[in-house]
């Protein structure tokens, strides 16, 4: 049985299975995501209208046994950008869909009316449940709801109020081992598409499923030695290393230590308070509580950078703090108190919003005015406003550009319009270059992969020189590659210093797909789907022009290394030789 | 005449006469005489090279031989908590 397609009509309210073309059986994750919406998707439709369509697809290996390969993409025209979409997250639900050998779900049409429905996906079939009693309701309450009603064995995929409204802030919600509304494919409003189409959750029910499809058993276990030794020998990704430890929280203070953490709605890249937020502090204090350090994201993890925070004594569980979270309702906020946080955070989960666009929204809030920076109670209230649906709310839930406008605020942290995440470009260079050139808008995962010397390319890293094209052009190919693998990206770093780990990833890949890929194979992969992406962006109307930063981080210093952001625009055009 | 030395994690324990209790960095400030590199702050308290992993002075990642000089800023990380987009930096040397 080879893997299908379901394809989801939300105005007939119909579901039906396809054979997967010839064509699309090499790509999973965001290789599939970018394709399908490049070929299905008119760039110039409206994001939130009847002919966008949203598509998820779980990576290539996620669902074996491969150990970090369960993440998801899901991708469609970004109501926030404006352009093409993926996001990916790390959850059983992308796992199950691919043991159920369904390579995509795309979602289109969009339901006439003011009704909200379930989609439940079993191996058998998919159907139509009204979902009206569960709309309105904050998503922990909801997703403990769906569990006792569909069983703990399902996985649950949900948009939240911030997606009712259509706030271009909200994301794609996914279950964690708990149950609890935790995992993010967060960016870009993909929440708001699915809204839109009149669907709040997707229920997958895996009973019966063959499994994942394993054309060449040997090189498939072959690969799994090879990438398993390296992520537990290596000093970031094994047990007991820095992400298992610490999660991703432990780059609070090196980030800070760099200058490059963004401080007050990033008016400055350092500020000692941040070590009260720090991922030593967090895993600390989880212990203390009755909390889970470390943890795992989905099933199979080795690295398990995960953990559920808590109130004190260990209650009302939240989920994972990421360091991109911490950091943006925190510093960015001039808040460096955890519980503040994990419960913006949990807020940010309970309402379906992006947290890295919250904080980035909070930040340009707390400038306008709404309420001062530091006053984690005012910011929790602001988000009430999104809650009970209000103007406000729904000012604040379109993101950090849309509320900076509102208020009259200048400094607005925003690429494509979608929110900076937690590395200044001023301090650090390279990544302000992948920030401008993605076609995700700024986006630190987009070029945070395998190693240059393994792309076999020069490129100088020094964090403030300003010659980075290179460097990063390199990086989003890789990245891409990996997006569409199913493994996380965490793999990365084990594999960029263990060349016998990349060659593990590749023999898995050969494994599943019955090829005879190489290494060398890789950068080629991932530079189609990037090609496939900014096609479709050309023709939603982007030019060059869009590949900036905001004006603000070319005039204004930040402390502590008082540096611009000076890379010259043709060092961003040569990016992508545009 | 002195150099702010921040020690994180488990690298806390290698400095005499603190209780190290909770997960802030230790702040240090140490007398810049005979300091002229990282390695020489790195002697003064026996960590071995290879328990470290992110160095900085004044927010530039650097390395081993990296000058340090009054009133500078200095942030040692352990080996435990090497985590950095590492394709973003290079060590700041001097000879």
């Amino acid at each position: 049985m080879s893997k299908k397609i379901l394809r989801v009509n939300m105005t007939k309210l119909e579901a039906k299975f396809e054979d997967v073309p010839a064509d699309f059986v090499a790509l999973g994750g965001r290789g599939l995501t970018s394709t399908i919406v490049a070929k299905e998707v008119d760039p110039l439709c409206h994001p939130l209208g009847a002919n966008n369509k949203l598509v998820f697809a779980p990576g290539l290996v996620t669902g074996s046994i491969a150990p970090t390969s369960g993440r998801i993409s899901v991708g469609g025209k970004s109501p926030l950008t404006g352009g093409i979409k993926e996001a990916n997250a790390g959850t059983s639900f992308g796992q199950k869909l691919g043991r159920m050998r369904i390579a995509a779900v795309i979602i289109e049409g969009k339901h006439k009316g003011e009704d909200y429905y379930l989609l439940k996906i079993t191996n058998n079939g998919a159907e139509f449940i009204k979902a009206n009693k569960w709309s309105n309701k904050g998503l922990y309450s909801t997703y403990k709801e769906l569990y006792k009603e569909f069983g703990d064995k399902v996985g649950i995929c949900g948009v939240g109020i911030a997606a009712e409204i259509r706030g271009t802030a909200s994301g794609v919600c996914f279950n964690d081992p708990e149950g609890l509304p935790s995992r993010y494919a967060g960016r870009g409003g993909l929440g708001a598409v699915m809204a839109s189409k009149g669907l709040k959750f997707i229920i997958v029910d895996e009973t019966g499923a063959p499994g994942v499809e394993i054309l060449n058993e040997e090189a498939f276990n072959m690969g799994i030695k090879k990438l398993a030794k390296a992520l537990t020998s290596h000093d970031v990704t094994k047990p007991g290393g820095a992400l298992n430890s610490f999660g991703t929280g432990v780059l609070v203070n090196i980030i800070n230590e760099a200058g490059g953490l963004p401080q007050r709605n990033f008016s400055s890249g350092q500020d000692d308070r941040s070590e009260k937020v720090s991922g030593e502090v967090k895993a600390e204090e989880i212990k203390k509580r009755g909390g889970v350090r470390p943890h795992f994201c989905s099933p199979g993890c080795i690295i398990q950078c995960s953990e559920v925070w808590t109130k004190p004594g260990g209650k009302d569980p939240v989920g994972v703090l990421e360091y991109e979270s911490v950091w943006a309702l925190g510093p960015n906020c001039s808040i460096y108190n955890l519980d503040d946080i994990g419960e913006l955070n949990r807020a940010c989960n309970d309402l379906g919003l992006d947290t890295i666009e919250t904080g980035g929204l909070l930040g340009v809030a707390m400038e306008g005015g709404l309420t001062e920076f530091g006053n984690g109670k005012g910011a929790l209230k602001l988000l009430d406003e999104i809650k009970n649906k209000t103007p406000t709310g729904r000012i604040l839930a379109n993101g950090t550009a849309f509320t900076a406008q509102a208020f009259g605020v200048t400094r607005v942290p925003v690429v494509k319009g979608q929110s900076l995440p937690a590395y200044d470009p001023r301090a650090i260079k390279g990544i302000g270059v992948t920030y401008a050139t993605t076609p995700m808008g700024a986006d630190h995962t987009a070029g945070y992969a395998i190693a240059t010397e393994i792309m076999g390319v020069g490129g100088t890293a020094e964090p403030r020189d300003t010659k980075k094209a290179e460097l990063s052009r390199n990086l989003q190919i890789a990245t891409a590659a990996v997006d569409a693998t199913g493994y996380c990206l965490f793999i990365a770093f084990a594999v960029l210093d263990i060349p016998e780990g990349l060659e593990g990833v590749v023999d898995t890949l050969n494994g599943v797909l019955g090829t005879s890929l190489t290494v060398a194979d890789v950068p080629g992969y991932g530079l189609q789907i990037i090609k496939t992406e900014r096609e479709f962006n050309k023709a939603a109307g982007f030019t060059e022009k869009q590949d900036r930063l905001p004006e603000f981080f070319l005039k204004e210093k930040l402390p502590p290394h008082n540096e611009v952001f000076n890379v010259s625009d043709e060092e961003l055009d040569s990016v992508w030789g545009a | 005449m002195v150099i702010l030395v921040k020690i994180f994690g488990e690298l806390r324990k290698k400095i005499e006469g603190f209780n190290i209790s909770g997960s802030l960095p230790l702040t240090l400030q140490i007398d810049s005489d005979g300091i002229n590199t990282i390695a020489d702050i790195l002697n003064k308290y026996t960590i071995e090279k290879e328990e470290t992993s992110h160095l900085f002075v004044n927010g530039s990642y650097s390395g081993f031989n990296k000058k340090v000089k009054d009133g500078d800023r200095v942030g040692l990380f352990p080996r435990k908590m090497a985590l950095l987009y590492k394709w973003y930096f290079t060590r700041n040397e001097d000879e």
